[in-house]
């Protein structure tokens, strides 16, 4: 029996492992082995992985709309506030303000759902079923992750929806461009909900600790990038000033200098897989133990 | 091969019946595992050697903290052994073909859902066959015959979490299953679990490992559990494996046969004649009755008889006493399992047969 990968996309099962019952006879009317079970690729883990993320989103909205409302609920607080006691000074910097709250909402969503989730799993018996699959962990984090980003967006987008008609002001949504710069802007962030994620593996109940972390958001995303250079290669920080230029000025991703571009991507990967390596030597450490699963 | 009910069946299988010999399911070698350090240290895995051959049906016996759920971690490289090897189909599971071995195995972890709650049976079905590396279309309709098998297809598209528990414990059992792993590690798989559930999960557990060829390593404190599905047990004590044989062979090699007498005209003088001349394991009263325990061996029964009507004793029940594997367990490791966490299931396995016997002379039936 061959339990090798036949290629980087399928996990190789015997060819014809499975013999022709009864009714797997009707599958296999020619003899051939279409009722045999089939290898998995990539796409159909990665299509799994999506239906299941979005299985619980619409089937559980509860959670969903409730973050929205959190979120439109501390930006009517911000921006009334705001009217209050700065008046001019914030319809002035409405606009960047907005923007920025945006990608806030999203780093939050990504962060802690990615977060979140790995505890989840840890509790519910289910990480351990992911770790031991002959996929490995990674492509599977990875594309609970994606699946985690496009849910954010898809609520951040109702947010910022929301506070655009709230304030009444307008901002250059070119899809690509923005999707872009955010999405990579918050990939670092999905690598910092992975380490958040790990050591909630080794050390278990201290979520409620790794999510006042999302606070310190605000401090990336208003970072001074042009005082401070070097701050760019914080996580969100480069993303940040990227997407308000994007929004509030209005340019588009080709017209974005390459090396900013590269800057933007290098950082999202770095911190992703600086954030992969800590939720690995994390589990490993956590499997040395003898922790992993328990809860 | 496999008969016109199977759900799955397995390369091990066929390869047996052709003759070929492939290397084995499981093959643990010299484990050992330690948690923490200093006089705080557990060790929990004791050099733990065993092989367990393909389509076999292995129970893991032992009190809590024996080491049973450590070794079965291990085994799945869960937990990282500190010294042995382990090897699933042949492949070591430390090593590069770790991911390549996981395509075979699956388990059912101790007090763990192991599933998506939110999502219905057959969601989750689909979803775990796709993490186990295989295509959830191309085994759907085995998927359907697997929710018949455990009488969960009127329930395929509920959630989770709206089924009873044991509907929950049955759901467990299929999500390790969807994905056709031909090794199975069930940890504790009937805990939390009614006696009803408990005993349905034996019975299907038992059924779909035999007609499907699966090879299946039960872990459980509950020998009726153990015994109801297993061919061979493996027992373990403080991290150590004590006695590994057959079930039929350890019961066999128990020597426990005894009798329960029970009546009210057993006397201090009976009981001291009783000690002297046989093997009186237990003096137990219940109000005016008194109910001794004596281990007999072969023609001891008749003596016994005889001493009783000499003495005038009307026996009011006479029960035989088979051993369990509580029993045996107590007798290769010398220690009461009561002292240790207990083993549960001693009353279910005594089968022993009431006698009911009239006052006529005091004669068993």
């Amino acid at each position: 029996m061959s339990r090798d990968t036949a290629d980087p996309g399928s996990i190789a099962r015997e060819p014809g492992s499975v013999t022709g019952d009864s009714a797997g006879a009707t599958d296999t009317p020619s003899g051939d082995h279409a009722g045999d079970p089939r290898p998995a690729t990539y796409y159909h883990l990665a299509r799994a992985v999506l239906y299941r993320e979005f299985l619980i989103f619409v089937r559980y909205p509860a959670n969903a709309v409730g973050g929205i409302v959190v979120a439109l609920f501390f930006f009517g607080v911000l921006f009334y506030g705001g009217q209050l006691l700065a008046g001019q000074a914030l319809a002035d910097s409405l606009e960047g303000i907005i923007t920025g709250y945006f990608l806030w909402t999203l780093s939050v969503g990504a962060y802690s759902s990615v977060s979140n989730d790995i505890g989840s799993e840890v509790q519910w018996g289910t990480l351990e079923r992911h770790i031991t699959t002959p996929f490995g962990f990674a492509p599977v984090a990875l594309l609970k992750g994606v699946a985690k980003v496009v849910r954010t967006f898809l609520t951040s987008a109702i947010v910022l929806a929301f506070m655009l008609i709230l304030t009444g002001t307008r901002l250059s949504l070119d899809p690509i461009t923005v999707i872009s710069i955010a999405g990579l802007a918050i990939v670092s962030v999905l690598g910092l909900g992975f380490a958040a994620g790990g050591i909630t593996v080794l050390y278990k109940r201290i979520g409620n600790w790794l999510n006042l972390l999302q606070f310190g958001f605000i401090v990336l995303i208003s970072a001074p990038v042009f005082e401070l250079p070097w701050t760019r290669v914080l996580p969100l920080a480069h993303g940040s000033a990227l997407l308000q230029r994007a929004m509030v000025d209005g340019v588009r991703l080709w017209e974005f200098g390459l090396a900013e571009l590269a800057l933007l991507v290098g950082v999202a990967i770095g911190y992703l897989f600086g954030g992969y390596l800590v939720f690995h030597y994390a589990t490993r450490r956590a499997r040395r133990l003898g922790v992993l699963g328990d809860y | 091969m496999t008969g016109p009910e199977s759900v799955f069946t397995t390369p091990s299988e066929s390869s047996n019946s052709a003759g070929v010999t492939g290397p084995p399911a499981l093959a643990i070698e010299g484990v050992s595992k330690r948690f923490g350090s200093g006089d705080d240290a557990v060790l929990a895995v004791d050099d733990v050697s065993l092989t367990v051959e393909r389509g076999s049906i292995v129970g893991l016996l032992g009190p809590n903290g024996a080491g049973k759920t450590t070794l079965i971690k291990c085994a799945l490289g869960i937990v990282l052994p500190d010294a042995g090897s382990v090897r699933v189909f042949g492949t070591d599971v430390s090593g590069s073909g770790r991911r390549a071995a996981y395509a075979d195995v699956d388990a059912m972890l101790e007090g763990a859902r192991n599933d998506y709650w939110r999502l219905t049976v057959r969601e989750n079905l689909r979803y775990f066959a796709t993490i186990s590396g295989v295509d959830p279309n191309s085994v759907a309709d085995r998927h359907d015959r697997l929710l018949e098998r455990l009488d969960l297809a009127d329930k395929a598209d509920m959630a989770v979490r709206d089924l009873s528990r044991g509907m929950k414990g049955k759901v467990s059992l299929a999500s390790v299953l969807a994905g056709g792993a031909e090794l199975v590690f069930l940890d504790e798989p009937t805990l939390g679990l009614d006696v009803e559930g408990s005993r349905t999960l034996r019975r299907e557990l038992r059924r779909l490992a035999v007609e499907e060829g699966l090879t299946v390593i039960v872990s459980s404190h509950d020998m009726t559990t153990i015994e109801a599905v297993c061919d061979r047990v493996v027992m373990m004590a403080s991290g150590r494996i004590v006695a590994d044989d057959t079930v039929t062979a350890l019961l066999s090699a128990a020597d426990r046969d005894a009798v329960r007498v029970t009546s009210a005209d057993i006397d201090e003088r009976l009981l001291s004649t009783l000690a002297q001349r046989f093997d009186l394991r237990a003096v137990e009263t219940d109000g005016p009755r008194t109910i001794v325990e004596v281990g007999v061996v072969g023609d001891q029964l008749y003596e016994l008889m005889d001493t009783l009507r000499e003495a005038a004793v009307t026996i009011e029940d006479v029960h035989t006493v088979q051993p369990d594997l509580e029993d045996v367990f107590m007798s290769v490791t010398g220690v009461e399992t009561d002292a240790i966490g207990g083993i549960d299931g001693r009353t279910a396995g005594h089968e022993s047969m009431p006698t009911p016997v009239g006052d006529a002379g005091g004669q068993p039936s």
